[in-house]
Parts: C-alpha cells; structure tokens; sequence
C-alpha cells in the first residue's frame, strides 16, 4: 500500500471536471461520459494525500512523454522503468533517478512496490504484458491499440470482465476538453442528425527513426511491420474511429478499403496510403483516409449533422444557417437575384451550377485559449487529454475503481481497425465478426 | 461654339430622379436586412452598396430616358401627319 502524507491534492483533474459544466449538469454529463463518474469533485477529494507507486514497461519517446506528465502529479511517483534498449532506458533514468532499473519486465512486475504500469510499448507487446500485468496484480495503463490481433484483443477483454484490476488504455480523446464539450453538443441535437464523419490524418514524414544498427530496425522501427504494428490503422486511425463511435452511440457493421505503399518504398510492410468506408446499419458512414506523404489537410475529426458540422479536432463547429458569413443583407439578395438571373447555363442544355464549398461562420466550443493538436508530432500533442487520463489512472490504482467503458471504447476501435487492415488486403467489404462482438456494442 | 444651357429646372429634374433611385436603393437594403435578418446597423455600414446600386440605377433610367426621347424626335420627324411638321418661320422663308 501507498504511504500516507499530508500534501495537497491535485486540483488539475477536479478542475478539469468542473470547467466541463459537472456542477450545472452533472447527471446529464455523467451519462453520456460515464468514464468521468470517478472524477467527480467530491471522489478525487478521497484520495487527498496518496501517491499511486507507478512503473514504466517502454521508456522510449512516448514513455517519456508519460513521464514529463508523471513527474508533476502529486498523487502519483515514478518507482521503477523497464526497457530491453538501454539508450531509453537511460534518457528515462535522467527523468526519474530514484526509480528502479529493469531490463525483464517480468522481473519487474514480482515487486510488491508497484500498484500500476504504464505500458508503452511495440503493439505486439500490448496483449502479453498487460495480461501479465493483471496477473501479478497490478493495475495497469496501455498505449493505444489494445492489441496487434483480433484474438489478442478479445483475451485481453475476457481477462478485464473479471480481474478486480483497474485496467486503462490511453485514448486520450475521452478526456479532451474539446471533444467532451463537443460531444455534449452534438448529443444535445446542436447539429442535428448524424448523417455521416469524415476523418483524415495526413502527415509528410516516412515514420522512420535512425537506426544505430541494422539489427535493431525491426526493433526501433517497429511501426513499420506487420509482425509488430498495424500500421496507420492501429497508430492514428483508432482514435477516429473512437470518436466516430462516441458520436453515433453505435459500431460501423461493415467496412471496405484500400491501402497502398505509394511514397515510402523502403522495405516497409504497412501501408503509407489508406482509404476506407466504415458503414453504419442505418447507412450513415465514416470515410476515412491517412497518408504520411502530405500534411496539407492536417488532422481532422468531422462529425457531420443535418444541421451542422462538427469539427472536434479543432474545437470549431459550423451551421448550416451560417452559410452566408461574412455577407450583408443586401449582398446575399444581390446574390439570390444574380443566381435566378445566370443560373441556366445554356451551352450545357440544362441548369446547372456548381456548389462550390460555402464559407461559414465559426463557433467554438470552448471560448478562450486551448490547444489543438496538428496530429504532425510522433510522441504526442500538448493537453490533448493523454495528462489527464494518466492522471485519472493513477487516482484509480489509489481507489482501485475500474474506469466505466474505457476499456470497451478502446476494444471496439481497437477491432475496427483491424478489420479495416483486412478488409484492405483482402479487398473485400467484411462484416463484424459474431465472435468478436460484446454486450457494449450497439450495432 | 453653341452654348449648352442647363436650366434649374433640368437640374431639380435630375436630382429628383437621382433621389428618387436613391430611395430604391435604400429601401432594397432594408428589405434585405429584414429578409436575412442581418444587423440593422447594415442600414449605415452597406451605404456603399445603396450608393452604388443608386448609380446604376439612376444610369439605367437615364439610358431608357434617353432612347425613349430620340425614339420620339424620331418618330416626330418621319412622322406623315402634316400638322406634326415643324412649318418655316416668316423669317426663315425671307
């Protein structure tokens, strides 16, 4: 157990949950983001003094990343690091000197001076170490995706219905301000009704890191091969898809694409190109495309209403009632009479006018100042909720309260995302398998 | 050089008619602030466009104006009725 000390509470995650309008609409909120529920002021206030021990399995970019928001956390302490590749190894010790080194994560887990982990480590390692983490009794923190398989994923699933352990996977946009301010107005009917999301992520960087030798390319550039990486899938896609879910309150029943190595011929296995249709039983539909050869459409998260659009990536959203911004009064009916007047075009027999894209006015869904994530940085954006959902995972090891749905929202992405890796190489529309549906899916 | 003469009249005429597109043009914006529900402040930011609009109005009804008279003087002249012949003045037949 944790030893007691008198020290302040921090106040970063209680504040986080008031700004999100807990105090005015509690029920409503707790509702539609049941994850929150053990965030309430009034249960962070129980853990006031404690530390969560926490111990870290891969202390390479994104290790240290966590680390950077570890370090300031009053009910957290770094106790021990584990990594085969001593160079992270290393760097992490820097940041954290007290903590213990290890090189067998196995090893590592048999101290009874750890209540959690952190693992950030290559996908394929994902299922392994987490299912070891619970057996050992810890509870346990995992970067994104659950899992490289579709196996892996339902094991690990199967093994969090009945451990007693708190068991977090880091999709970070579940305690985004923005996305949790954004998603409160879309279910409130802001925008109307879904009837489509369009997600993209493009970035213009070949994904490699430098390698010190040719024995550890597959090691280093891990993302870069099948035995151990799903590709654009599995490392960008699957906070998308996530959202996409969150909006709808429903799993995609189908989904067809294409994936292609356009740009980086290297000897890598993953796609560099990819496209894809996600399909909804009710027909409404997520495209989504990523390529790492062009960043100029950036990132984007557009949930698409009858209403209006939804962009969370940004926080910004636009209405269909706006789409004159910018224009007077007497220009839009100088524009009305100018359409009647030129609208027929008669060399092409019938009336035709293109729609060319409308601007609209902006609204934002937080006012003031916040961070939007570009989606061009390979560790990790600043306050894109991966510090406080951190921070809400080392308050459960001190509460030992599991954390409603994460799990579930990581599981169900986790699937789309492999079922659209299939669906590219085979080439074929694939339907959700039976055997992989669970009872929090709604089709 | 033949003088042009430019009677007060003519200009009350035409300052009138200015006005009068002028009118037009305002109460375009207002129809459009009303319609768009735009800001009532538009009655004075938009001026620019009721000054414009007035222009060309104003133009137009000079140009319709002016094809109308030479279409008259036209017609007048040719025109097979005796009565509407301009006679010779006493002087001019001396």
């Amino acid at each position: 157990m944790s030893k007691k000390k008198v020290k302040k509470v921090d106040l970063g995650l209680r504040q986080f949950i008031k700004d999100l309008g807990y105090v005015t609409g509690g029920a409503a909120m707790l509702g539609a983001m049941p994850w929150l529920q053990s965030f309430t002021p009034e249960k962070i206030s129980e853990i006031k003094g404690e530390k969560a021990r926490i111990a870290l399995i891969g202390t390479g970019s994104r290790g240290q990343y966590h680390i950077h928001n570890l370090l300031p956390m009053n009910h957290a302490e770094v106790v021990a690091l584990c990594d085969i590749y001593s160079p992270n190894l290393e760097e992490a010790g820097k940041l954290c000197p007290q903590a213990k080194q290890y090189n067998d994560y196995r090893k590592m887990l048999e101290s009874p001076d750890i209540d959690g982990v952190v693992i950030s480590t290559p996908l394929n390692w994902h299922a392994p170490m987490v299912l070891d983490a619970l057996s050992a009794g810890k509870h346990v923190f995992c970067e994104k995706s659950m899992a490289l398989t579709m196996n892996q994923c339902k094991a690990i699933y199967d093994a969090y219905r009945y451990t007693d352990k708190v068991l977090y996977f880091c999709m970070q946009r579940m305690f985004d301000e923005k996305y949790l301010k954004g998603m409160q107005m879309i279910h409130s009917g802001l925008i109307g009704d879904l009837i489509g999301a369009r997600c993209h992520w493009f970035r213009n960087h070949d994904w490699r890191r430098p390698v010190p030798s040719s024995k550890l390319e597959r090691q280093i550039n891990w993302r870069l091969y099948r035995d151990s990486s799903g590709g654009l899938m599995t490392e960008l896609a699957t906070h998308q898809l996530e959202v996409c879910n969150w909006a709808a309150k429903h799993i995609p029943q189908s989904v067809v694409g294409m994936g292609d190595i356009v740009r980086w011929k290297d000897g890598r296995e993953v796609y560099d190109s990819v496209s894809l249709t996600y399909r909804y039983n009710n027909g409404v539909k997520i495209t989504y495309e990523s390529l790492i050869a062009n960043k100029f459409n950036g990132m984007e998260d557009q949930i698409l209403g009858h209403k209006g659009t939804m962009n969370l990536a940004t926080g910004i959203y636009f209405l269909e009632e706006d789409d004159n911004v910018g224009n007077s009064g007497i220009e839009q009916l100088l524009n009305q009479i100018g359409s009647k007047v030129f609208a027929s075009v008669p060399a092409a027999g019938s009336s035709w006018r293109p729609e060319t894209k409308k601007e609209y006015k902006p609204h934002y869904v937080i006012e003031g100042d916040y961070n939007i994530n570009d989606g061009l940085s390979m560790i990790g954006a600043v306050k894109d909720g991966s510090d406080e959902i951190l921070s809400a995972f080392c308050q459960a090891c001190i509460t030992g309260e599991k954390g409603k749905d994460i799990v579930e929202e990581a599981y169900c992405a986790t699937m789309l995302c492999l079922l659209g890796n299939q669906a590219m190489d085979e080439k074929r529309v694939v339907d959700f398998p039976e055997e992989y549906k669970i009872p929090y899916m709604k089709f | 050089m033949k003088e042009i003469v430019i009677s007060v009249q003519r200009i009350h005429k035409e300052l009138l008619f200015l006005l009068t597109c002028f009118l037009f043009a305002f109460l375009l914006n207002v129809i459009a602030v009303i319609t768009y529900r735009t800001p009532w402040i538009e009655i004075i930011t938009q001026i620019g466009y009721v000054l414009a609009i007035t222009l060309v109005v104003y133009c137009f009804i000079f140009l319709v104006r002016g094809i109308l008279f030479f279409a008259k003087r036209f017609l007048r002249k040719h025109s097979s009725n005796p009565v509407n012949r301009k006679l010779p003045t006493i002087k001019q037949m001396q």
